[in-house]
């Protein structure tokens, strides 16, 4: 599903590569932990597959297609196949729960008729049913980062990104948050999350992937968070 | 594609945004219809020039049957504009001449003054009653006296009309008033852009979380832009609605009710001229404002 083949990222005007020589293959409906100490290289790791950059070096493949030399306008189509969920959940404030998750589907031009089925269905998945009307500054951190995953996922994208999405909750909201990446990754999703959460991810027993200074220094099945932050 | 949302998103954006596009519309207002002036302007110039002559030209009348002075003893006669002719074509101030003859010049009267009191007049008289001319280009601006003076004396010319002693003051006029209309609106144009470019940069800042979002979710670049697309057209039609509407009003207070009215000897614009000019703000007023939007939705909303 998505696969590094020796790739590697240097940012203009930088001599350190952000990412360098790194070679991975994640499996269709694999769940993976992306771990590593901050400027290790996640972020930069997660951009590529989103083609918010393109590889220095190296080929990314996602979903079968060597996304680095993508044309700039199939870009948008790319991204139709990923959800992605961050820290700072990232909703409109001026727009309901229904309304957040509802524009993930306006904007990539779904018809009425499939948002209406979608959005409900999508609430009630991650646990939001009777919220639809809410604004976020009514709900709990963990109710806004559930929105987050709502809207990531209302397309049914096959891989899910989640760049620290528990970065900013009490332990126990992250768990239920990582009950409910765990009952989309069950529906053949492939998850991508990366994490600072030795908790979470020694609790998980999920793949993890180390990075330290652009490079992935362990690929480990079933693994444990294994370094102090 | 969801017109519904792009709709709102436009309304939505243009009351964000409103003293900002307020700015846009007044700017390309007053730009529009000094550009429309300077065009309406230009049309007169093109009207009073195919009346009186380019200000390198002199006309040479020939006699018509009704003629009677020293030089005139009825129609001229073939014999005489051939030598007329012949004069006009050996004299090195001259560039080129063309001759008009009677029906030519009924007809250019009638096209000329189709809406004037003079039509009235020349539809009592026929094509006879006008006389034929030899209008003569001359290389220099300045050196005519030799030609003039030199074929105002022969027989079956009726008049040597040097057209700019009349015609140089309004063609000099309408010239400080084109140029000054251009002038002015270059530096409000410029003063537009700007504007525009401000406006967008306000509108991406102020929408930076969806635009962030709708990129996530994979909304195509045309969808994340058309919004500030269709904010630019409609600033624009604003624009050009009320330059229109001021240039019409020019016309028909200004130029059909009063200046046509007392400077008679000229011919005036009119409603096609008008039209035209219009025609042409439109097409510059959506350009102004749509293709600064292209460039910078690019630049600012990384689509």
């Amino acid at each position: 599903m998505i696969r590094f083949e020796k790739v590697s990222k240097t940012y203009p005007g930088q001599a350190r590569a952000a990412l360098e020589q790194v070679s991975v293959d994640i499996e269709k409906g694999e769940f993976v932990f992306l771990v590593g100490q901050s400027g290790s290289g996640k972020s930069t790791f997660l951009r590529l597959i989103l083609r918010e950059y393109r590889a220095s070096e190296g080929r990314v493949y996602v979903a079968g297609k060597e996304i680095s030399r993508l044309a700039g306008w199939k870009v948008p189509r790319l991204r139709r196949q990923i959800g992605t969920v961050f820290q700072d959940f990232r909703l409109l404030q001026n727009k309901t729960v229904a309304e957040n998750v509802a524009f993930a589907l306006q904007v990539i031009g779904k018809s009425r008729s499939q948002i209406n089925e979608l959005v409900p269905e999508t609430l009630e998945l991650v646990g939001l049913d009777g919220k639809e009307d809410r604004l976020p500054d009514e709900l709990s951190g963990g109710e806004q980062q559930r929105v987050a995953i709502a809207r990531a996922f209302v397309n049914r994208p096959m891989i899910l990104i989640a760049d620290e999405p528990t970065g900013n909750l009490d332990p126990n909201t992250s768990i239920g948050i990582m009950k409910l990446l765990d009952r989309i990754n069950r529906t053949g999703t492939t998850v991508l999350m990366a994490t600072h959460d030795a908790g979470i991810v020694d609790q998980m027993r999920k793949r993890v992937i180390e990075l330290e200074d652009g490079r992935v220094v362990r690929d480990q099945a079933r693994g444990i968070y294994g370094y102090q932050n | 594609m969801q017109l519904r949302h792009v709709f709102s998103e436009l309304v939505q954006g243009l009351r964000r945004n409103l003293t900002m596009h307020i700015a846009v519309v007044l700017t390309l207002f007053v730009s529009l219809t000094l550009v429309g002036l300077g065009l309406l302007l230009n049309s007169e110039a093109d009207k009073a020039e195919q009346r009186f002559g380019d200000l390198n030209q002199i006309i040479v009348s020939l006699c018509n049957e009704n003629s009677r002075t020293p030089q005139c003893s009825g129609e001229v006669t073939d014999a005489q504009r051939e030598a007329i002719l012949k004069v006009v074509d050996e004299n090195p101030e001259v560039s080129g001449y063309r001759v008009e003859t009677q029906e030519q010049a009924y007809d250019k009267a009638q096209e000329l003054f189709s809406d004037d009191y003079l039509a009235k007049l020349l539809k009592g008289l026929g094509p006879e009653s006008l006389r034929e001319s030899v209008w003569i280009d001359l290389k220099e601006r300045d050196e005519f006296k030799g030609i003039a003076s030199e074929v105002g004396g022969l027989d079956g010319v009726y008049s040597v009309r040097d057209n700019r002693k009349i015609v140089e003051p309004v063609f000099k006029t309408l010239d400080t008033f084109r140029i000054g209309a251009y002038f002015i609106a270059g530096f409000l144009i410029f003063a537009a852009l700007l504007l525009v470019a401000n406006t967008i940069r306000l509108a991406a800042f102020a929408r930076r979380r969806e635009i962030g979002i709708m990129r996530l979710v994979g909304a195509s670049s045309l969808y994340i832009s058309l919004p500030f697309l269709l904010e630019a057209l409609v600033t624009a039609l604003f624009g050009v609605v009320l330059a229109g509407g001021t240039l019409a009003a020019f016309m028909q207070f200004g130029i059909k009710e009063r200046i046509s009215e007392q400077i008679q000897f000229l011919p005036w614009i009119g409603w096609p001229d008008y039209v035209e000019a219009l025609g042409w703000i439109a097409i510059i007023g959506p350009l102004l404002t749509v293709v600064p939007t292209l460039l910078l939705t690019r630049k600012y909303l990384k689509v």
